[in-house]
């Protein structure tokens, strides 16, 4: 077994020495079903029963495997830190190794990785369709120092695409030298590791890795949470020597040197932590100075926030394959964020904004949902300037 | 065994009571249903798989259940948060886990009259949660808070940190509505807290471990949220002197609602002076005047007893991390057990002068660090510690017989083997040491009598006759 297989049977065989169940009430997929089994505690009880020979990898084994939004809020109830999250997706590879097949909602998204470099069935060429008028920023290698690594659900949906366009927006008014892959930006493959097809993930990760290499960029800045936390922490090779910053780190710098800043906006937001960029990068205040730098704007936080913050329900594959949970689980977070009184709630994960805002929309909440270098773009649009 | 056919019926049966969402077969679903957090045997870690698990959501889906487990004769194993500790929900003869979490619906406040009326399934803390709406508390405290359910806490006695003030939930239920074998649905008794009529029939199910039925709805006796709360933390050189203020505390006047005294490896991170490692920390809760007036009375103590108080903040600190703990991170410690052995307070050094001088070295366990004498301040008096287990060859047999000697010290000062974790498989064949022949078969009798095919909970808490 290798480091991380060693780790997953590590972290079942310390849950099973305690079985405390301390993680179950901050689990989001536990609290809507109320089964031990779709709880950190019991896929732990499972992983160790599986490597223990006395329960078979049959196919419900594998659909409690994929019962985790991998969103590690339950760690933060965990006194001895077990990684529950690290230890389920180690154990969807294992799975996968062992001949188990991927969760046909899954292994739709694996074909289309396989064929087009994203997970959504789109062409590769539609992942430069958001960028019309700015093909000019096709990195030339060696020219530019930055790459702005879109991702494919920013590029792609076409719901989302105003979060790159508001982006490069904003780093073309800070006089950001950035650069654009375009149609050759092939995905991180966070979906492929987060559903446990390395074979998959280590394919696109080192296709990336070449043409982002080829590129000989000094820095990546990403708005998708997802492809940040991937890039950042599975790809040893790139982060090693090529510095990669979340959109909201990055805008932060600007505005701390003086690049960008913002008209006066009186509003109460409220921020939602998305799960890869607050738990699993320790990114919490970089948003929130950036929303803090906005003149008049009143930031409230949410009953739960920061390392507690609920999960938008959204994430590791539980969307496709348990639809009503994370519905019911989006839907808690728009009534705490409601409960701030807040008009709008920003976040800053493509998968985020979807998901929370399908839930707004599902409970009929007024609540405007945005990503925020949308929100920070539309602000200086809003009163016709503002920016340098 | 349960007979491939009885299952198949079994199953049939309660699909079509509950919809076949809510019952769970598959042995990857019942794994985590397979024990509680005892330690159970080593070599047994995989024997004792449910046959079901069934999450009924009201008490007329348990009373089906019920019937048909009462036909087939199969066990019922009643489930709340599963953070038992001594193996209460083990499915020794496989059987029906009647997983009540679903079950989770307040049913009634009632301001006026200081109660509340809620379904087993819903936790401690939820309920606390809710109640703190309308400005009342249950004030059950206890470590695993986030995890025990009301019917769990009522059917293992469990303690509360805040004891002293306001009791435990066995002084908190007023009234019990209880699911029986026969599958008959029983209400003990009027939503009152006193009256001189009748058997307390609802006392006879707080501790009974599910072993008489399955509890269905709960009237607990609750109070408003008070004025003011405090928290007073000292220092001292160790336990023993930590010890001397708790007992002037005791036997004064003041009250409070619950503390402790205890030992631990290293106090500088409290903000305790060097070497200094044993605590003494006491709970306030009251209007403004008599908080302020009894942490004066018990700071008066401190001081005549050479402790060292910590900084009001660090107090405070202190206090709501300490009460957020409870697993104490086993998961890191390994292979160890918890006491929560109740001695009369006069015997405490013997007890643990015994216990880590005599008992333990015998069987060759010791305490964890930090985790060697600790005393529950009030009536309550949990003299509680943590140790490992034995290991190596006949590991089991040596655990089983440091419990039995554990028992005998404890039985012999006049305590309790157990004060709040229940009987389980865990202390069941030691339960002769504190109980009379007389006693034990009076529970056998009344046991026969509520459920005489013995499918409540089977094998748990009652011994054997011999």
């Amino acid at each position: 077994m290798d480091a991380e297989l060693v780790q997953m049977a590590e972290v079942a065989e310390a849950c099973s020495r305690c079985r405390c169940g301390c993680c179950k009430d901050q689990c989001p997929m536990y609290s809507e079903l109320l089964e031990e089994s779709i709880s950190p505690k019991g896929r732990n009880a499972l992983i160790r029963s599986v490597l223990n020979g006395a329960v078979e990898p049959d196919e419900r084994a594998v659909r409690i495997a994929y019962s985790c939004l991998l969103c590690r809020r339950d760690e933060q109830s965990c006194v001895a830190g077990l990684r529950n999250s690290d230890a389920t997706e180690a154990f969807r590879r294992y799975l996968i190794e062992k001949g188990a097949k991927l969760l046909p909602e899954h292994a739709a998204l694996a074909k289309s990785l396989d064929n087009y470099g994203n997970p959504w069935q789109e062409s590769r060429a539609a992942r430069k369709r958001w960028a019309k008028g700015l093909q000019d920023k096709k990195l030339v290698p060696g020219k530019t120092s930055t790459l702005f690594y879109v991702g494919c659900t920013f590029a792609l949906d076409r719901t989302l695409d105003d979060g790159p366009k508001a982006l490069a927006s904003l780093m073309d008014k800070a006089g950001v030298d950035y650069g654009l892959l375009l149609e050759d930006e092939v995905c991180c493959g966070s979906t492929a590791k987060r559903i446990g097809d390395i074979k998959l993930f280590e394919k696109l990760r080192r296709e990336n890795e070449k043409r982002i290499r080829g590129t000989g960029v000094e820095n990546i800045v990403t708005a998708c949470a997802g492809c940040f936390k991937t890039l950042e922490q599975d790809y040893p090779d790139l982060s090693e020597d090529i510095s990669i910053m979340h959109s909201t780190q990055f805008i932060s710098e600007l505005i701390a040197n003086d690049k960008l800043h913002f008209p006066k906006r009186e509003v109460k937001v409220t921020y939602h932590d998305p799960c890869h960029l607050g738990r699993h990068s320790d990114v919490y205040d970089a948003p929130r100075r950036v929303l803090l730098s906005v003149p008049g704007l009143e930031l409230v936080e949410m009953k739960s926030s920061r390392q507690t913050a609920r999960c938008c329900g959204g994430g590791a594959g539980v969307k496709t394959a348990y639809p009503e949970v994370s519905q019911k689980a989006a839907a808690k977070r728009i009534r705490e964020a409601e409960e701030t009184g807040a008009e709008v709630l920003i976040t800053t994960c493509p998968f985020c904004v979807q998901t929370l805002r399908g839930a707004a929309s599902a409970v009929g909440s007024k609540l405007k949902v945005e990503e925020l270098s949308v929100f920070l773009d539309n602000l200086s649009h809003e009163r016709g300037g503002g920016h340098r | 065994m349960m007979e491939t056919e009885v299952r198949d019926q079994m199953m049939h049966r309660l699909i079509k009571v509950l919809g076949r969402t809510r019952v769970l077969s598959s042995r990857p679903d019942l794994v985590p249903y397979t024990k509680d957090t005892y330690r159970i045997r080593y070599d047994e870690d995989y024997k004792y798989f449910p046959d079901a698990v069934v999450f009924p959501e009201t008490t007329a889906d348990v009373k089906g259940i019920v019937e048909i487990a009462a036909d087939l004769k199969v066990p019922t194993i009643p489930k709340g948060g599963g953070s038992n500790r001594t193996g209460m929900l083990v499915p020794l003869t496989g059987g029906i886990v009647v997983d009540t979490i679903r079950m989770n619906r307040i049913v009634e406040v009632s301001v006026p009259n200081l109660y509340v009326t809620v379904q087993p399934g819903i936790t401690l803390k939820e309920l606390e949660d809710e109640l703190a709406k309308h400005g009342l508390a249950l004030n059950q405290e206890q470590g695993s808070f986030k995890v025990a359910t009301i019917g769990g806490s009522i059917s293992t006695s469990g303690f509360s940190r805040k004891h002293q003030k306001y009791g435990t939930i066995a002084d908190r239920v007023m009234s019990l509505e209880v699911v029986l074998a026969n599958g008959k649905v029983m209400r003990t008794g009027p939503k009152i807290l006193y009256t001189s009529t009748g058997y307390r029939l609802q006392q006879l199910f707080v501790g009974a471990e599910g072993t008489l039925g399955i509890i269905t709805e709960a009237t607990l006796r609750v109070e408003p949220i008070p004025e003011a709360k405090d928290a007073i933390l000292a220092f001292y050189h160790d336990f023993w002197s930590a010890n001397e203020a708790a007992l002037r505390t005791m036997s004064s006047c003041v009250t409070f609602t619950g503390g402790e005294a205890y030992e631990v490896e290293d106090a500088t991170s409290l903000g305790a002076p060097q070497g200094r490692n044993g605590l003494f920390y006491l709970g306030f809760e009251g209007t403004k005047g008599e908080v302020h007036a009894q942490v004066e009375f018990v700071k008066k103590i401190v001081h005549e007893t050479g402790g060292v108080l910590a900084k009001h903040d660090d107090a405070a600190k202190f206090m709501e991390k300490y009460t957020s703990q409870w697993c104490g991170a086993r998961a890191l410690t390994g292979f160890e057990d918890a006491l929560t052995t109740y001695v009369p307070v006069e015997h405490m050094r013997e007890f643990f002068e015994k216990l880590w001088g005599e008992v333990m070295p015998k069987h060759g366990s010791a305490p964890l660090p930090g985790e060697k004498f600790s005393l529950d301040v009030g009536r309550y008096r949990i003299m509680a510690g943590r140790f490992y287990l034995p290991k190596g060859e006949g590991a089991w047999e040596k655990y089983q017989a440091l419990l039995r000697d554990i028992a005998k010290l404890t039985t012999r000062l006049g305590g309790s083997i157990s004060s709040c974790h229940g009987v389980g498989i865990e202390h069941k064949d030691n339960l002769d040491l504190e109980y009379s022949e007389v006693a034990l078969d009076v529970m056998r009798d009344l046991k026969k009598a509520i459920d005489p095919d013995n499918i409540m909970n089977p094998g748990k808490m009652l011994p054997d006759k011999k």
